[in-house]
């Protein structure tokens, strides 16, 4: 399935990247080139490798609540915006703005005070003030090209949840095509504020995407000191996977499949909306039978890759249920799944028909859907056997719950501090009073803490104007 | 027979493609026309044996669809050829209807395009022409699971009403071990391919070997004059010492039998096409008409096995309407029995497919009910705190 990619924010901008690179070296074509990252931040732009500059999209350096890099940053006379981010406190990074100072917002370490300042809020005004930036940007991507398009963003992150939300918005409204969306979720040891973030960002985007495929970052992380540490494998397993599930049947190949997977097959699989999770699991595929002749002759290339036996069918059975089992993209009662699409890829040659079709049934029964598609992706030369299973519109996600629980809170403490001489100190009921009753404040404009859609709305029409 | 052949979906197409290459390995003449329809652009180009024209790609500007499949849903299979019959209308204007005898519509009932679109090309079929219009489809297996199961009970439905006959493949009855995908798929279209071949290209060879105990297509378009849904056995034996031909890969091949065929060995062969595997199993009892064809070299088809084989049909099959005939193939290095069970009523595994369709509608129609509001429910905080970015 063609799918053109757009990366949004840090995270996007990595993994899109990164996807562009892996599809160079695994000769799978799924972008064709139909890949932009956007941004209100240059340097994560400025550092990817398979992206050329023009499909690089810088927003907001115009914007009142965005901070540059560069020294020119309009706007703004902070003193610390040529320093690096990481050395300044936590405190000067509030004041860095202007009109910040009324929102006293929670910045953590994890917030990159640059571009948006990791304010969805910010990040979504800043969108809508550039829609005819994003529109031209868009014209390079080949509609007719693509039978999808993804919006590839971490929801904690201001640009990627806030940027990311326009985004999609403006995308349904033009494309006829579906639009997907895959959002990286923070990790528990990401800040309460990344959280808020994240829980507000699904509201917005599941509704809206044909369906939005999920990465947790808490349960890919365990183990590590630190999220960032792990950003490089957490990416490129997202990437083989979403490779796995959109590349099937886009390799170049001189095998027939008989099972094929059709784009139609995925996008009936993601067409119940909702949360889409993703697992996978390989198995070695034992080469020694073949003796030691067999083995050279593969590895000139000279062979068909595994002589003509076929893995025997429990083996396959088994691969299938692991997957199914396996570490999924975003851990959940697999029971809860929707739909459910199955790929096994390998040298076709191995594939028995039986331990597929007992496989399929498994999946069946495992998940409690009889909406179950499969195919095969005959692979040459390859001595592993892949069994990729996607879930679409799983409902049980204790992550997500946990990420509600942070989340609420962390907003409540977020409107307090923002409402007029509210304190810490008082009780929640009184910030779910104030949250609704709050007027907009004439100078509250961009980095208004509320997150009343109206207040949104009319803070991007003045930076609208004020643009014109 | 003649016939003009139409394969909708992927394996359809594959099986008319499997049917071509059959006629043509063993000098068959059955096919005069042969056309493929798919919704999926790259399944299209699978066919070897037809020529670009005789594909039809369907849906393709369908929203859904475009060229690229219908995922499995047999309701858009429908709907895309349903919008685009005229386009299948104007390919098979090319075909000189007087010159074949009937026409036959095979699909996969399991997947989205065979399920949905064939029922609708048979339709248009049946109001253009006159020729009795037949199916071919492949029933899905147990392990295809569920949404299969469902569009195969609703598409067994459409195909039983507007065919004249329904000739059924159980895939579940080819299913062994130690097949790879390919290979499985392979072996099973051969199989269905060789049965269908020999039954309905009886009598069609040379002219000049026509004998007094042919069969003829009126004989084989009677039997199935019934309509329902039919049954296909078949067994073959080799008949030449030297087992070098063209056909001595066969399966079922007796590799013992090097003496001439006598009329014990004729009813042994009909005996075994009707108990070993049918294309569907059921109770040959349940069957309404029956017909025998012998395809092989006209001096190994005693006279007095085929008859005996056909009274013992007579009795198994409970009915008083069996036809027996030769196909004379002078050349050929087997012989080979088809048995024709025309409108079999007891077939378990439809019953099987029916039971699973129903449970996987329920399901689906479960899932459909609460989709909406779980999926809120997720994105939503338990006092629906939080708001949305835009």
């Amino acid at each position: 399935m063609k799918v053109a990619l757009l990366g949004v924010g840090g995270c996007g901008t990595r993994l899109v990247d990164q996807f562009v690179r892996t599809e160079h070296r695994t000769g799978r074509s799924v972008t064709n080139g139909n890949v932009l990252a956007f941004h209100t931040e240059s340097q994560p732009l400025s550092q990817t490798t398979a992206l050329s500059t023009d499909q690089h999209i810088l927003l907001g350096d115009t914007h009142p609540a965005v901070l540059r890099r560069d020294t020119n940053s309009p706007a703004t006379d902070s003193p610390n915006s040529s320093h690096d981010p990481q050395l300044q406190s936590e405190t000067s990074t509030t004041t860095s703005k202007q009109g910040a100072s009324s929102n006293s917002r929670t910045r953590e370490y994890d917030i990159n005070e640059y571009g948006v300042g990791g304010d969805p809020d910010v990040g979504a005004q800043v969108a809508k003030a550039e829609r005819p930036e994003i529109r031209r940007a868009l014209d390079k991507i080949d509609e007719t090209e693509v039978a999808a398009t993804m919006i590839v963003a971490g929801l904690g992150g201001g640009t990627g949840a806030g940027v990311g939300s326009v985004l999609l918005e403006e995308l349904t409204d033009i494309y006829e095509t579906e639009v997907y969306t895959l959002g990286v979720l923070p990790a528990d040891t990401e800040s309460d504020q990344r959280a808020l973030t994240a829980a507000r960002g699904l509201r917005t985007l599941v509704p809206r995407a044909a369906s939005t495929l999920l990465v947790d970052n808490d349960s890919w992380s365990r183990d590590r000191d630190a999220v960032a540490d792990c950003y490089q494998s957490i990416n490129q397993m997202t990437v083989d996977r979403l490779l796995s599930v959109f590349g099937a049947g886009e390799a170049n190949t001189t095998f027939e499949s008989e099972l094929r997977i059709d784009p139609a097959d995925i996008s009936r699989t993601l067409a119940v909306g909702g949360v889409t999770t993703v697992g996978r699991a390989t198995v070695e595929i034992d080469s020694n039978a073949h003796g030691l002749l067999a083995r050279i002759l593969r590895l000139l290339g000279r062979s068909q890759p595994s002589g003509s036996t076929p893995v025997d069918a429990s083996k396959i059975k088994t691969l299938i249920s692991r997957a199914v089992q396996s570490k999924l993209t975003l851990p959940c009662e697999i029971t809860s799944a929707d739909r459910v699409l199955l790929i096994l890829s390998g040298p076709p040659d191995t594939i028995s028909r039986k331990g597929f079709e007992t496989g399929r049934y498994l999946l069946e029964e495992e998940t409690q859907t009889v909406e179950v598609l499969a195919g095969d992706e005959p692979i040459q030369n390859t001595t592993e056997l892949t069994a990729t299973v996607v879930l679409a519109n799983v409902t049980s996600v204790p992550q997500i719950d946990e990420l509600q629980r942070r989340a609420v809170p962390t907003e409540d403490a977020v409107t307090t501090t923002s409402g007029p001489s509210t304190t810490t100190e008082q009780t929640a009921t009184t910030d779910e009073m104030n949250t609704q009753t709050v007027e907009p404040s004439a100078d509250a404009d961009s980095t208004s803490a509320e997150f009343d859609f109206t207040n949104a709305e009319t803070a991007s029409e003045t930076t609208d104007s004020t643009e014109q | 027979m003649k016939l003009a052949t139409i394969g909708v979906g992927n394996a359809g197409s594959k099986l008319i493609d499997q049917m071509i290459e059959f006629e043509f390995e063993t000098g068959r003449n059955l096919c005069r026309h042969a056309l493929v329809i798919n919704t999926a652009r790259t399944d299209l180009a699978k066919p070897q044996q037809l020529d670009e024209d005789r594909r039809v790609l369907i849906g393709d500007t369908h929203q859904k669809a475009r060229g690229h499949g219908v995922g499995g849903d047999a309701k858009i299979g429908a709907e895309v050829a349903q919008t685009d019959i005229d386009e299948i209308r104007r390919v098979f204007d090319d075909v000189e209807i007087h010159e074949v005898d009937a026409v036959l519509v095979a699909a996969g009932l399991g997947g989205g395009t065979g399920s949905g679109a064939a029922p609708v090309v048979i339709d248009e079929l049946q109001k253009m022409y006159d020729e009795p219009v037949y199916g071919l489809g492949v029933l899905p297996g147990t392990y295809e699971g569920g949404r299969p199961a469902l569009n195969a009970a609703r598409s067994l439905q459409s195909f039983v009403n507007k065919v004249d006959n329904f000739i059924a493949f159980d895939n579940d009855a080819w299913r062994s071990r130690g097949q790879t995908i390919e290979q499985g798929y392979e072996e099973m279209n051969e199989e269905l391919a060789t049965r269908i071949v020999t039954l309905l290209a009886a009598g069609e060879v040379d002219e000049s070997e026509v004998g007094e105990n042919a069969m003829d297509s009126s004989d084989i378009m009677r039997t199935l004059d019934t309509g329902g849904v039919s049954s296909i056995g078949y067994a073959s034996t080799d008949v030449t010492p030297a087992k070098e031909g063209l056909l001595a890969n066969f399966k079922e091949v007796d590799d013992s039998q090097s003496e001439s065929t006598d009329a014990a060995k004729i009813k042994g062969l009909v005996r075994r096409a009707t108990n070993s595997r049918l294309t569907v199993p059921c109770d040959v009892s349940s069957a309404d008409r029956a017909l025998i064809v012998f395809a092989g070299p006209p001096d190994v088809i005693s006279r007095k096995g085929v008859e005996s084989a056909r009274e013992w049909l007579e009795q198994e099959a409970d009915t008083v309407d069996v036809l027996a005939g030769d196909d004379p193939r002078p050349d050929s290095s087997t012989l080979a029995a088809v048995v024709l069970l025309s409108n079999v009523t007891d077939t378990p595994r439809i019953n099987e497919i029916q039971d699973q369709a129903v449970d996987a509608q329920n399901k689906i129609q479960e899932q459909d009910a609460v989709r909406e509001e779980e999926i809120q429910s997720l994105i939503t905080d338990d006092d629906n705190d939080l708001d949305p970015i835009v």
